[in-house]
């Protein structure tokens, strides 16, 4: 019992959108599918919810068929709700009229507007507002209370939460992630921000131009990104040529580390891949020498860059907390730790000896 | 069920359809230009073109147009400009006062003028009068274009030591360029069409002789020969317009600012500003509207009881012209809206030439038209309602088109995505957010209709007496008392429309 | 599939767009008065006139009336147009050039016998295709401030002379001046006609109609004016405000300038109500219709037998115009004039 996708394809004129993509939700899970834009994740959402078709593939729920290249289900008979970027709530009707859209008129209707409202921890006075007159907080939260109203059986997340500014974002995706894991149903979202996409579902997929790159368990494609684009999509990466050995170890920059996964696929040269946060800088001895070329401080950090060996050698830019940085002052030799493992890649010609993606 | 595959970017084929049937339907009167042309024979043609009377004819309705859309523009955008951006006193009155000749159609104040002082005539007449009453149509767009503009620019170009008039000269007048443009050649285009108040005035142009023409010899050679060179002026003002506009493109003006715009002082100038805009409002507005009130007390009450019935048939059929415009506007607005492209500008583009030509040749192009094509339309209610629709649908095209702009697809989709179906979808969310540029759009058409002269004559069934009509067979014959109630009755239902579109205008700003 | 949606929501808006065709198409008339079945006037003689004469027929015989006004060129040509499929069951005008017009065209049914009988054979053409049902006569409307009566022309053809340029005026454009030049082709031939015009074209300022000619003589705008004669008796008769200044002269002498002008009615071959139509055209020419002229607000001249014009007009035999068969009176042969001299 879930929702299938198989061999999702479409094109727009002959620009290629989505690629043969396939994937299952089991019921009451989340999926966060994460791309760049232009990768295509919300055509697929849109085919999901019945405002495209396929030109290939099929989309199944519950073994019932959504959509194929020749026939389709029209969305309001899908039971698929959808929340828009901006929420699209009517401006000429209330919030209770909003919320009320989808449930047919009844005695229980009032009663499902407050249920509703209250699981996504909208107050009652809200009721007879306009949503000009509220945040844009409130107003993402009245668009899922709206699209779970009717009960649907699965719930599609479009972007909700990128029209919104930073500290109203966590605090809106905290409540909305809650609203909905009470309410227990399937659930798909969609964006383009790592962060959002590792901390919201149960399973992740990563989609880039139009194709399934990968999908797992949030943890499990952190650890082990397919590629070293996904890799570095999903958060900063260091790549540093390296060495195999037949021991699960790998000699590079770093010194000897032992590696996590092998992903080289047996290349003659191969790459490892470490996270930022495996780094630790120290005045000791015992870690990989460095020197400090310069320091910027940025918010509450102070940016290093350090540099490996000679001029001829490489540079990163590594964070330490502010308290910490006058141990660290320009033209000191430091000691760079590593902690973990790494992740091993193939070569590629073009890739740069290292790479630091503090920010994607 | 046609397959779903297609090119987002494509409007649906049953839309376009109707969108080509009706673009194709107002391409009637100039079919008939063509085909009167053509079928006139180059020679007859040319004898009734090329004569000493045509001559007089092109140089006065030419020089109506060069000198009269000049005017129109100082004292629209002038006007605009001082209740807008000075410190001018009363500006709230005179930001009224200065649209209220819309309410007067005119030839109602070519009436006022003719009969309060007969010796005006001639050129020098038909000018005051027509700049008159025209000159609004410069005046609104220039205010709504002057609220929509940030005043961050001028407030840079006052930091830059511009003083009030270098601001003005160089900064708001060349961001005004669009709405000087448009507004002009909607007024040159008015003057091309204007009948009564020029027949009022004696002054002759295209649109005055062909009456005449039509007068006698019906929709014989003569009137159709006038037409085919009045056509052509047309022709030659839109392309005047649009070689002048270059690529700039009429769009959606930007949503405004709370911020105030700064305002200049006018200082120890005010009082004659004040004083030229006073008088400016005693020409446009009290004079006509002080004779409409003298002749109403020489009425007798025989003189108001055809009012009624011409009232009810005024609001039937410009209530039709205005829900038929909306029919005919709504796909092809859906169409430009949703799905902008080069079908889109190609259907916008014949709908905006055919509604270029004046009202005369509409009305000679469907007496043509339905006597020959379909002799039972002819002298019905649907033919006059066609010719409103021909004559005023720019008026809808533009409020519908900005209306489904506004409303995102998204607000379908969601209401889809509830379980609603896509009919509901959009009789719930979308119907009732259009409604507002819908009832727009209606009420320009509807006061475009009420005004309607020359069609209605030529078009309507026989018994039919509409207020602008009636008018102007009692103000024809110079009964000027009998006339008065119609008057008053046309700058009536003329002032609920003119409200709204300046409330629409004034609206700018607290979006 | 975008297709059915908006399908779904146009079809509202045309069906209730076509509702209204529809109703406009089955003849829905917004004038509530106006029956399908009516009696249909083309009518170019003044509205308020034909208004008397309908009103008192259809209080006398129970028969609807529908005008549709226009002036006498239009109408004829609109007649003409229509051909067979005329809506017109009668042709009413002010002049008798456009009833030849119709005549010529082979659209009249011939006026019953009774009727004519009833109209003296001067003032009626000898066809039978049509018949006058009044008449009215050319005046020259003078300001005396601005001319003596010794100044005033001898004939309407001196108006041509260089001496004039200026000082007269008259309304081209108008039916009633074209009847007054087509009696000038009838009597003084194509090229003095044609020469006439010419000067005209030069010497006299133009006016839309009538009352704005006479009204213009009566401001001192020019000190003499062309017009028919009633206007001048309907002004007088009420406020004098566009007369008070102004006295009339007639040429007589059989002049162009005397011409009487008759106004024609007639009954269209195609019309769908023939009996009502010719009982209308009776009754017009017969004494009920003929006393509403003779007592009526108009001023226009009776035609029949033995019904007198209402004072203080001048009686019709005594004012010396010159003989022409009505039906002889061509339309387009002076529009086609006046368009080559330049005031068309």
């Amino acid at each position: 019992m879930s929702l299938q996708l198989t061999g999702v394809s479409k094109s727009f004129g002959s620009q290629p959108v989505l690629d043969r993509v396939s994937f299952d939700v089991e019921r009451g899970t989340r999926l966060a599918i994460v791309g760049a834009s232009g990768s295509g994740k919300s055509t697929l959402l849109r085919i999901i919810a019945g405002f495209e078709q396929p030109g290939a593939g099929e989309v199944r729920l519950d073994d019932r068929l959504l959509a194929s290249a020749t026939t389709t289900i029209s969305a309001h008979r899908r039971g698929i709700g959808y929340v828009a970027q901006d929420g699209a709530l009517f401006p000429h009707l209330s919030v209770r009229g909003n919320i009320g859209f989808g449930i047919p008129r009844s005695a229980a209707r009032e009663g499902r507007i407050r249920e509703v409202m209250e699981l996504t921890s909208l107050d009652a006075d809200f009721l007879d507002r306009y949503p000009h007159q509220l945040s844009g907080g409130q107003q993402q939260r009245v668009a899922l209370a709206r699209a779970l109203a009717p009960d649907p059986k699965v719930i599609l997340l479009d972007e909700p939460f990128s029209a919104l500014d930073t500290g109203l974002r966590a605090h809106t995706r905290a409540a909305m992630t809650r609203a909905l894991s009470q309410s227990g149903v399937t659930t798909i979202l969609v964006t383009h921000d790592q962060e959002e996409a590792l901390s919201f579902g149960d399973q992740l997929a990563v989609i880039a131009e139009g194709r399934l790159v990968q999908a797992g368990r949030p943890a499990e494609v952190f650890d082990a990104p397919a590629s070293a684009e996904i890799a570095e999509f999903l958060g900063a990466a260091l790549f540093v040529p390296a060495h195999a050995n037949a021991d699960a170890r790998a000699v590079c920059a770093f010194g000897d580390l032992p590696v996590r996964h092998d992903l080289s696929a047996g290349a003659r040269s191969v790459r490892a891949m470490l996270r930022p946060s495996q780094l630790s800088v120290g005045d000791n001895a015992g870690g990989t020498a460095a020197t400090v070329e310069s320091a910027r401080q940025s918010g509450s950090a102070v940016e290093l860059e350090l540099r490996f060996g000679s001029a001829a050698g490489f540079s990163l830019t590594h964070r330490v907390p502010l308290y910490e940085a006058h141990r660290f002052p320009v033209g000191r030799t430091v000691s760079v730790h590593v902690d973990g493992g790494v992740v091993l890649y193939p070569e590629t010609a073009a890739s740069d000896p290292v790479r630091s993606a503090l920010a994607p | 069920m046609p397959a779903g595959v297609a090119d987002r970017k494509r409007p649906p084929v049953g839309l376009v359809v109707f969108a080509v049937l009706f673009a194709a339907a107002a391409l009637i009167p100039v079919g008939y230009v063509i085909q009167a042309a053509f079928a006139m024979g180059w020679q007859q043609l040319a004898d009734l073109v090329f004569r000493p009377r045509v001559g007089e004819l092109l140089t006065n309705t030419v020089l109506l147009v060069v000198l009269g859309v000049p005017c129109a523009v100082v004292l629209g955008v002038g006007g605009a400009w001082l209740v807008e951006r000075t410190t001018l006193p009363a500006r709230r009155l005179f930001a009224v006062l200065l649209v209220m000749p819309l309410t007067i159609p005119a030839f109602v104040a070519s009436y006022g003028w003719a009969s309060a002082i007969p010796s005006i005539n001639g050129l020098g007449g038909g000018l005051l009068v027509a700049t008159l009453a025209y000159y609004p149509l410069v005046y609104l767009p220039a205010l709504a274009s002057l609220r929509g503009l940030d005043p961050a620019l001028e407030e840079s170009a006052r930091s830059l030591g511009m003083n009030g008039w270098q601001v003005f000269l160089r900064v708001i007048l060349p961001q005004l360029r669009l709405a000087m443009l448009g507004g002009g050649l909607v007024v040159a285009l008015h003057l091309l069409a204007e009948y009564g108040a020029f027949a009022f005035l004696r002054f002759e142009t295209f649109t005055t002789a062909i009456v005449v023409a039509y007068q006698a010899g019906f929709a014989g050679p003569n009137a159709a020969a006038l037409g085919v060179v009045l056509a052509m002026l047309c022709f030659v003002v839109l392309v005047i317009e649009a070689a002048a506009r270059g690529r700039l493109r009429y769009s959606r003006v930007g949503s405004g600012t709370q911020l105030p715009a700064p305002r200049v002082e006018l200082g120890r100038a005010a009082p004659f500003v004040v004083g030229a805009l006073l008088v400016l409002a005693t020409a446009a507005v009290a004079v006509p509207l002080a004779n409409v009130g003298r002749w109403l007390f020489a009425t007798d009450a025989a003189d108001w009881q055809p009012l009624l019935n011409a009232t009810w048939q005024t609001v039937v059929l410009s209530v039709g012209g205005a829900v038929a415009a909306l029919v005919v506007a709504l796909p092809i607005a859906w169409i430009a809206a949703r799905y902008p492209g080069r079908t889109a500008r190609t259907l916008e583009g014949a709908y905006y030439v055919a509604s270029s030509l004046p009202a005369i040749i509409v009305a000679l192009a469907l007496v043509t038209f339905t006597l020959r094509v379909v002799p039972a339309m002819y002298q019905t209610v649907a033919t006059v309602i066609a010719a409103y629709v021909l004559i005023f649908l720019p008026r809808a095209l533009v409020s519908v088109r900005a209306g489904v702009a506004q409303i995102p697809e998204g607000f379908e989709e969601a209401a889809r995505s509830l379980g609603v179906s896509p009919f509901m979808a959009k009789l719930r969310v979308t119907a009732p957010l259009l409604l507002p540029s819908l009832a727009a759009g209606a009420a320009l058409v509807a006061l475009g209709a009420a005004n309607e002269l020359t069609a209605t004559l030529l078009l309507a069934p026989t018994g039919t007496r509409t207020v602008a009509t009636g008018f102007w067979a009692a103000a024809s014959a110079i009964d000027y008392a009998a006339a008065a109630p119609y008057a008053l009755t046309l700058v009536l239902l003329s002032v609920p429309a003119v409200a709204l579109m300046f409330a629409q205008v004034k609206a700018r700003r607290s979006r | 599939m975008r297709n059915r949606l908006f399908r779904a929501a146009i079809a509202p808006v045309a069906a209730a767009s076509l509702v209204l065709a529809g109703c406009a198409a089955t003849g829905e008339n917004p004038d509530a008065s106006a029956s399908a079945d009516a009696l249909v006037i083309y009518n170019a003689q003044h509205e308020q006139l034909t208004e008397e004469w309908t009103a008192a027929f259809t209080e006398e015989t129970g028969i609807e009336v529908s005008l549709r006004n226009g002036g006498d060129s239009e109408l004829s040509n609109q007649i003409v147009t229509e051909g067979a499929a005329s809506p017109a069951d009668v042709f009413l005008t002010e002049n008798s050039p456009a009833m030849s017009l119709v005549e010529d065209a082979g659209l009249f049914a011939p006026v019953d016998s009774a009727t004519l009988d009833l109209v003296p054979a001067q003032y009626r053409p000898s066809s039978g295709a049509w018949t006058g049902i009044a008449a009215r006569s050319t005046v020259l409307v003078y300001n005396p401030s601005l001319i003596s009566e010794a100044e005033l022309p001898s004939s309407l053809m001196d108006l041509q002379n260089p001496e004039w340029k200026g000082r007269w005026g008259a309304a081209p454009s108008g039916a009633d001046f074209q009847a007054i030049v087509s009696a000038m082709l009838a009597t003084q031939g194509e090229e003095a006609t044609s020469s006439w015009l010419e000067g005209m074209h030069s010497n006299a300022t133009v006016y839309n109609n009538n009352i704005a000619t006479m009204k213009a003589v009566n401001a001192g705008e020019v000190p003499v004016g062309v017009i028919y004669h009633y206007y001048w008796y309907r002004d007088q008769d009420g406020t004098a405000e566009n007369s008070g200044n102004t006295k009339l002269h007639y040429f007589g002498n059989e002049d162009p300038g005397a011409f009487v002008s008759i106004s024609g009615g007639g009954v269209l071959k195609s019309s769908a109500h023939a009996d009502e139509a010719q009982e209308f055209l009776a009754w017009l020419a017969g004494p009920a219709g003929q006393t509403i002229l003779g007592e009526g607000y108009s001023f226009e001249y009776p035609v029949s037998t033995g019904v007198p014009a209402r004072s203080p007009l001048p009686a019709l035999d005594s004012l010396n115009a010159p003989a022409i068969d009505p039906s002889t009176l061509n339309g387009p042969d002076v529009v086609a004039l006046m368009t080559e001299a330049g005031l068309l």
